[in-house]
Order: C-alpha cells, then sequence, then structure tokens
C-alpha cells in the first residue's frame, strides 16, 4: 500500500449516510458545514440505477443539504462516462426516470448496452435484441449486479441475474461500473487532482462502500446508520479504517485528525 | 471426402438433433433445411438406428412430431428422446410438484402432474413468457423453499429462429440461479443421463453410436463426454468461431445434415 498522504478529498455516500429516505441524518447538515469550512474536495457518490442527478439533488434541497450537481458521482454517471470514453452507442435498459443523465448520448444503431434496473425492459424481446447486440461483439456495461432489491409487495428480481443471463448467453462478461469497483472510486476523483491516498470515503456498506474504497488506495469509514447490521464491520478484510456512529461523528475524526 | 470420414467407422447408431439440424423454428412453424427431409429418409432406410434426441422444451413432443410431419419428415413420436418425459418421471419419484416457468404449448406434458403448493421450480424455453413478472414470481417461490430445488429442461444458450438468434433457457436458469444463488438440475442434453437413455432405447453402445448437432457444446461436448462420436452441422445456430472452441472440438465439422449422411452412408458402405 502505498504511502499515505495528507488528506485533500472526502467521498461521501448518500441514502444511508446523509439521510434515510426523506429524513437527514440527525446532525448532518450542520456536520457538512463543517467539513466543507475545511480545505477538503467534497463528492457525494451512490449506487442509483434509477434516480437522476436531478432527482438526487432536488431531494438533498428538500433536506436543506448545501450541494451542487457537480458534486454528485453516481453509478449511472459513471456508466455515461465508460459510454463517452468507448464512443460507443447505447441500447440503454434503464429506468425511464435515470434517461436525463444519459441526454446528449446518441441511442441510433445501437453498438453497446447498458443495463440496470429496468423491469419493464427485461422481457423476452428486449433481451433477445440485447444479445444479439453482444454477439456482434458490443460491450455489455451494468450499473450493478445486485441480486435483488425489497419491494412493497416483497423481493423483487435485480438486474445482476439479467446481466448474467445475457453474460451466459454470449460467454463475456459486463463491465460493472457502480460501487464497490475500483473504477467507480478512481472516476469520483476525476477532476479532483487527488490520488486515492489522499482520500477517503464515508458510507453505511461495507462491502460497496469501504471495502470498495479501500481497495481503490483510500481510508475507509463505516457509519452505523441506514442499512448497517451489527458486526457489518468483520465483513472486509482489512477491516474498515474507523467504525463510528454515524456521519457526524466521521466529519469530526476528519477534522481532528486526519487534516 | 474430408480425410477425418474414416473416423466414423464402426457407427451403428445415429442421434439427430432436431432443431438447427432438420429444421430452422418461426413463429407458427418451422422451414425445412434443404436436403434434410431426404437425409433423415435415407438414414432410416440404412442399416444404421436413428434416434432423435431434442432439447426441444418450448412445444410438446406431440406438437413437435406433428410439425416435423407437416414438413415431411419420417418421425414418430416414439422416436424421439425429449427432456420434459424424463423430467416429468423425475418429479413423480422424488415427490416433487412444480411450479412451471414453461410456454404455453407444453403443459400438455405435465398434465398428470401436480403441481399445487409448489416446492420446486421447473423452467423450460418459454419463449415470450420469460417476463419480469414470470420470472419474479419464480424467484419468489425458490426463495420461500428451504431447500430451492431448479429443474431446468437443457441448459442452451440460444438457438435460431428464422428471424435471428433467440435466447434460449439456459440464460434463464442463470439468471435465477444467480439471483437464488442455487444450481439448476439439468434434464436433457448435456447431461449424460439423458444420453444414454436415448442409447438405450436405441440399443448401442456409446462407442458405436454418433450424434449430430448444431450445438458444440450442448451437443458435440455432451456427446463426447458419454463417449460418442460427435459431428457439428453448420447450420441452425452455428457459428464459424464454433470450429476453433477452446474447449470442445467435434470429430468432424459438415455443411449440413445431407453432407453428413452422406459421409455416414458411405463408411457403412465399405
Amino acid at each position: 500500500m502505498a504511502a499515505r498522504r495528507a488528506l485533500k478529498a472526502v467521498l461521501v455516500d448518500l441514502n444511508g449516510t446523509l439521510h434515510i429516505e426523506d429524513a437527514a441524518v440527525p446532525g448532518a447538515q450542520e456536520a457538512l458545514k463543517r467539513l466543507r469550512g475545511s480545505s477538503v474536495i467534497v463528492r457525494f457518490v451512490t449506487n442509483t440505477t434509477k434516480e437522476s442527478k436531478q432527482d438526487l439533488l432536488e431531494r438533498l434541497k428538500k433536506l436543506e443539504f448545501d450541494i451542487s450537481e457537480d458534486e454528485i458521482f453516481t453509478s449511472l454517471t459513471a456508466a455515461r462516462s465508460l459510454v463517452e470514453q468507448k464512443q460507443v452507442r447505447p441500447m440503454l435498459l434503464v429506468d425511464d426516470r435515470a434517461l436525463p443523465d444519459f441526454k446528449g448520448i446518441q441511442t441510433n444503431d445501437p453498438n453497446a448496452v447498458v443495463i440496470g434496473l429496468a423491469p419493464e425492459h427485461f422481457h423476452y424481446q428486449i433481451l433477445n435484441q440485447a444479445f444479439r447486440l453482444l454477439l456482434d461483439g458490443a460491450p455489455l456495461i451494468a450499473i450493478h449486479k445486485a441480486r435483488y432489491y425489497k419491494r412493497k409487495d416483497g423481493l423483487a428480481l435485480g438486474p445482476g441475474p439479467f446481466v448474467t443471463a445475457l453474460e451466459y448467453a454470449t460467454d463475456t462478461k459486463a463491465i460493472v461500473v457502480g460501487k464497490p469497483e475500483k473504477t467507480f472510486f478512481l472516476e469520483a476523483l476525476r477532476g479532483t487532482g487527488c490520488e486515492p491516498e489522499e482520500a477517503v470515503m464515508i458510507g453505511d456498506d461495507c462491502r460497496d462502500d469501504v471495502g470498495g474504497a479501500q481497495n481503490a488506495g483510500m481510508l475507509g469509514v463505516l457509519v452505523k446508520t441506514g442499512k448497517y447490521r451489527a458486526a457489518d464491520e468483520e465483513k472486509i478484510n482489512p477491516p474498515p479504517y474507523l467504525t463510528c456512529e454515524s456521519f457526524p461523528h466521521a466529519v469530526d475524526h476528519i477534522l481532528q485528525h486526519l487534516l | 471426402m474430408a480425410v477425418w470420414g474414416e473416423r466414423l467407422a464402426g457407427v451403428r447408431g445415429v442421434l439427430l438433433d432436431i432443431s438447427g439440424v432438420l429444421f430452422d423454428s418461426c413463429e407458427g412453424g418451422g422451414v425445412p433445411i434443404p436436403g434434410s427431409v431426404e437425409a433423415v429418409a435415407r438414414l432410416k432406410q440404412s442399416q444404421l438406428k436413428v434416434r432423435f434426441c431434442t432439447n426441444e422444451s418450448q412445444k410438446s413432443r406431440g406438437k413437435l412430431v406433428g410439425l416435423l410431419q407437416r414438413l415431411g419428415f419420417d418421425i414418430s413420436e416414439g422416436e424421439v428422446t425429449s427432456p420434459a418425459p424424463a423430467a416429468c418421471q423425475i418429479l413423480k419419484e422424488r415427490g416433487l410438484r412444480p411450479h412451471l416457468l414453461v410456454h404455453d404449448d407444453i403443459l400438455s406434458e405435465f398434465d398428470k402432474i401436480d403441481t399445487s403448493n409448489p416446492n420446486c421450480v421447473l423452467i423450460a424455453d418459454a419463449g415470450d413468457a420469460f417476463s419480469y413478472k414470470n420470472m419474479n414470481k419464480a424467484f419468489q417461490v425458490l426463495m420461500e423453499l428451504e431447500n430451492p430445488v431448479l429443474i431446468s429442461l437443457g441448459k442452451g444458450r440460444y438457438y435460431k429462429e428464422t428471424l435471428g438468434l433467440m435466447l434460449d433457457v439456459g440464460a434463464y436458469m442463470k439468471a435465477l440461479e444467480y439471483a437464488c444463488g442455487v444450481e439448476a438440475e439439468v434434464v436433457g442434453k448435456p447431461s449424460p443421463e439423458f444420453f444414454k437413455n436415448a442409447l438405450q432405447v436405441l440399443g448401442v453402445e456409446a462407442h458405436q453410436a454418433i450424434m449430430i448437432g448444431d450445438d458444440i457444446v450442448g451437443d458435440v461436448g455432451g456427446a463426447q463426454r458419454c463417449g460418442m462420436r460427435a459431428l457439428q452441422v453448420r447450420t441452425g445456430k452455428f457459428r464459424p468461431s464454433d470450429e476453433h472452441h477452446p474447449e470442445v472440438k467435434a470429430d468432424g465439422y459438415v455443411d449440413n445434415l445431407a453432407e453428413a449422411v452422406d459421409l455416414l452412408l458411405q463408411q457403412v458402405d465399405k
């Protein structure tokens, strides 16, 4: 592991860390202000397959967080930037609400497939179309590979099973762009001028937030809010750099010990 | 004639794949592959024993045979080994009551199977019935079982229809495996039991039998693992890259069933 350098950037997860659904974590707005009072760059990173940046921003504004759109980096942003880098025209198997994040991207005569959580697209004819593109050599870009998620009416299939189906049928591997992929964290830092060794990630998901960030060379701070369950910090090796009660405690630690 | 033709010496029985070898299916029917109707007839007139060995799981055996007869093929139900009857036997033996994720056209094969209060999921090539809603239902049934059992009729990746290549049951089987963390039990090619059953009915030993199919993994690889020889036809789902497959090498590649039968009959006549 590279020698740790002075802290320059802090990455913060959204749902479960700054807020839980439509309620802010107590003291989080004020803690964010204190963090901004120091010299560090702050970025907000989240795995989402259906909420555009605009949706996220509106919710954060309602909760009185002082955040601007260009500070948010999501798995949809990561997919878009990969599409741009590869200069491909994607078939977008994503929720309609995510489409604003792909505004301006050419999608006619597709030669790539981007797949998120999109139950309305996950049926035989559409998947056959995606499959034929992949057989012709189109890359498969997955927002993430979650197995399932919880809906009001019970468990429901996530994008992961459908990504797996396409991978099997075409004997290829998807490029997964969301957390905990290393490239996700590196992309989130792009434009900040910071190296991973100069950054810390704060989140409530031990594997995806903390483990992923630490694999990318950052420090990881696990907060005991959101989806945190007792003993989560024992799920990864090396363990989190720090486990603390909530986002405000994480900020206090950073201000006192890492600057 | 191909040099490898000599490898066909001693063949006494032939297993024929159906879809992609005899015909290409399409919405509402199918189109015979040129030369295949005559090739089947010539094969059956020879001293070679012939059986059809298919993973067809979108239609019942009766519907499939009816379609093939209309296309001019000399074939009867009793000559076909297909996965649904084999699966029914397993269900009965193990007291399994399946939730069926299958096409309407194959439902009749399960007429005598108890499907109330399901304790397993059976998945076949459901075609348009592979909707998110139906996949989710199968997923929920599996997640509620203490010992989830997933039975899949074949595990093909894709097959060819006249409109193009279509995802096969294997892709959807993998989706459910991944979602539930289970491993499916495959009934059909390339499972060795399935080939052995077909050979037993045919009455020949594996080393005397040859499989002819368009699937390099399911037909060719599966048959070879059972000790049979296998030819891949360049029809159906065949893709040129199959001839350089990293794991499976056919005993020979032929343009179509007609060429395969020419070679086989030349060996028999020697």
